[in-house]
């Protein structure tokens, strides 16, 4: 067993090289809706039981069902009314399932990556076969569905195993969001290739913040304002990424929508906000900057 | 029915006082009045609490609290926890800083070596360095053997005095965990005070073994690992319990004329979020505003007030 993930060095919170976001902005702002469909009658996993009732689980699943067929299409509007594009962390299988929602998010002009085939098949425990295969499947199938490169990641409930970062790197995909270190994008050490982290949140995302820790939704709206708040200061200094997960089943919810309305129009407020994608934050941090932490790094972050 | 065995209903410790040896009763209200500098009616300690939490902890016999939840590997724990020492302290320490407020870190002592870089800019912001053992995984408990126990306090207290010297004098057990033969082990490792038992308001007197210890209040109830991670409560909830607890003790000052004590204990990966820090530094503002506070690394209360009682007891 390791003793921790090994895919970072130490980068303390103060001295970092300086990050520059497009037209000065001091933080890039990202939504990651996370678009799942998690199965009726999954194959069970030694580490994690899909669902917590014997199957089929019909509160459990009726509930995460819900999400593509009314959450989804209510939060859709609310982010395409403030101009926010959304990054989906897509369980790949949405695609064959339910090419409604793919064709939605293209006509929105949204990144797809991926987050997996179903959100109850997990990484834990699968070959470094077993991985790729689903990596390279999911690629060709993101492709087929959108016409879309896959250049992110993020393991389904971040169920990834100790190899997981190496094969997304050797996979060719770009950015993952596997870990939660930091709230600027960094480097990665892989074994081969090339990927980076760029920050994704459990802190402000809805399933921990609703679901475990029991927010009501005028809560979660000041939360994630206050989360953008100081971002915002401190990018000032040097660029911050902020972003908000989302989970449709949960967010697009009648009695919550209006909460995720107050954040974003709260966001879009600010002028040095620069709305982005997963893969134009990847692919600017790691054209502009990627190089220049790594040299710091390896100075001993003087 | 057989019923329980016959001793089940005997009580060979049942007297005036404490069911050990440990320390001596004392009611709060009998406690001999200590004096703080400059006739300051309450010592405010900020204690930070700078875990390491291994990826492949032990979940047995208990998990610390912030421990892995999650399947192995749990980036999912392990990196929210890591955060804390990479960007959330630093926040805490400009937030302290800029109110020239100290504080104490009670430290994993693995983190000396994993983070030396840390360690120098904890050394520039003059926190004091207690020890909280090795990490968050090696928990002190009745399963460990004693000369296990005993290497890990030993190793804990090598690797941080070699790099902050004969300044840790305190101790803090990882989670507030301990054996019966931690409070021996600590001060025969030459501690001069613990942190940990969350039984007083004000500092007492331990005996072990190998010498007395001070022992200096950390509450797990007013506590950001309870309330805001265990508990869930809204962060202000947490602020708020702290300056009403700072309110009643400034009263008792008042009333009693005895100088009150506060330990506010905090954590990076907690308190040191962007959605936290704000609601932190107000907590601090309104602390400071009511005036009167001593504002006191651990070890620094520890011995201005058993410098008062070994002259009151001489």
């Amino acid at each position: 067993m390791l003793s921790e993930p090994g895919h970072y060095d130490y980068m303390p919170w103060r001295r970092r090289p300086k990050i520059t976001w497009p037209n000065g902005a001091r933080i890039a702002f990202w939504v990651a809706p996370n678009i799942e469909h998690y199965e009726l009658d999954p194959p069970p996993n030694a580490r994690r039981m899909p669902w917590t009732r014997p199957q089929p689980d019909v509160l459990g699943y009726s509930w995460r069902d819900y999400g593509n067929r009314v959450g989804f299409w209510r939060m859709a509007d609310v982010m395409a009314r403030h101009g926010v594009r959304g990054s989906v962390s897509l369980n790949v299988a949405v695609c064959d399932h339910y090419p409604e929602i793919i064709e939605r998010c293209c006509e929105l002009d949204w990144e797809l990556f991926s987050h997996g085939t179903y959100n109850t098949r997990y990484f834990y425990g699968m070959n470094e076969d077993q991985q790729r295969a689903v990596i390279r499947e999911n690629r060709e199938t993101i492709k087929r569905a959108s016409g879309q490169a896959l250049d992110g990641w993020l393991t389904p409930a971040i169920s990834n195993d100790e190899t997981t970062q190496h094969l997304l790197a050797e996979e060719g995909i770009k950015y993952t969001l596997d870990m939660l270190h930091d709230d600027q994008p960094t480097p990665i050490k892989v074994r081969g290739g090339h990927l980076i982290s760029i920050p994704y949140s459990l802190e402000i995302n809805d399933v921990p913040l609703l679901v475990m820790r029991n927010t009501p939704p005028d809560r979660f709206a000041a939360i994630c304002k206050a989360q953008f708040d100081q971002l915002y200061e401190e990018g000032a200094e040097s660029g911050t990424v902020m972003c908000m997960p989302l989970h449709p089943f949960l967010i697009g919810q009648p009695h919550r929508i209006s909460a995720l309305d107050d954040v974003l129009r709260h966001v879009v407020r600010h002028d040095k906000v620069w709305l982005a994608t997963g893969r134009e934050i990847a692919a600017w941090y790691t054209e502009h900057h990627l190089a220049e932490a790594q040299s710091w790094i390896a100075a001993g972050t003087p | 029915m057989k019923g329980l065995p016959e001793d089940y209903l005997n009580y060979p410790l049942r007297r005036r006082g404490m069911d050990h040896a440990i320390y001596h009763f004392r009611a709060l209200p009998n406690a001999k009045p200590v004096m703080w500098p400059n006739g300051a009616r309450v010592a405010v300690c900020i204690a930070v609490h700078m875990g390491h939490f291994p990826m492949d902890m032990p979940l047995k016999p208990f998990i610390a609290p912030g421990g892995m939840e999650r399947p192995y590997p749990s980036y999912w724990d392990y990196t929210l926890r890591d955060y804390g020492n990479r960007i959330g302290v630093y926040r805490l320490m400009k937030s302290l800083g800029a109110r020239g407020l100290p504080a104490t870190a009670l430290l994993s002592a693995v983190l000396a070596r994993r983070y030396p870089v840390l360690m120098d800019d904890l050394a520039a912001a003059q926190w004091e360095i207690t020890c909280a053992g090795m990490n968050m995984g090696r928990l002190h408990h009745s399963g460990v053997p004693l000369e296990d126990e005993r290497a890990t306090v030993q190793e804990a207290a090598a690797l941080l005095r070699q790099r902050f010297g004969d300044a840790v004098r305190g101790w803090h057990s990882p989670a507030h965990s301990e054996s019966s033969h931690t409070l021996s082990l600590v001060a025969e490792a030459g501690f001069s005070f613990t942190t940990g038992w969350a039984n007083d308001d004000m500092p007492y007197v331990m005996t072990t073994d190998a010498g007395r210890l001070i022992s200096m209040p950390l509450s797990q109830d007013l506590s950001d690992q309870r309330m805001l991670h265990q508990q869930h409560l809204p962060t202000k909830d947490f602020t708020k319990a702290i300056l009403d607890a700072y309110e009643t003790l400034d009263r008792e000052a008042q009333e009693t004329g005895a100088g009150r004590l506060l330990v506010v204990p905090i954590t990076p990966w907690l308190m040191g979020v962007p959605h936290r820090i704000r609601a932190f530094n107000a907590m601090l503002d309104g602390i400071m505003a009511r005036g009167s506070i001593w504002p006191a690394t651990m070890g620094e209360i520890a011995a201005h007030w058993q410098a008062q009682h070994d002259a009151a007891t001489a």
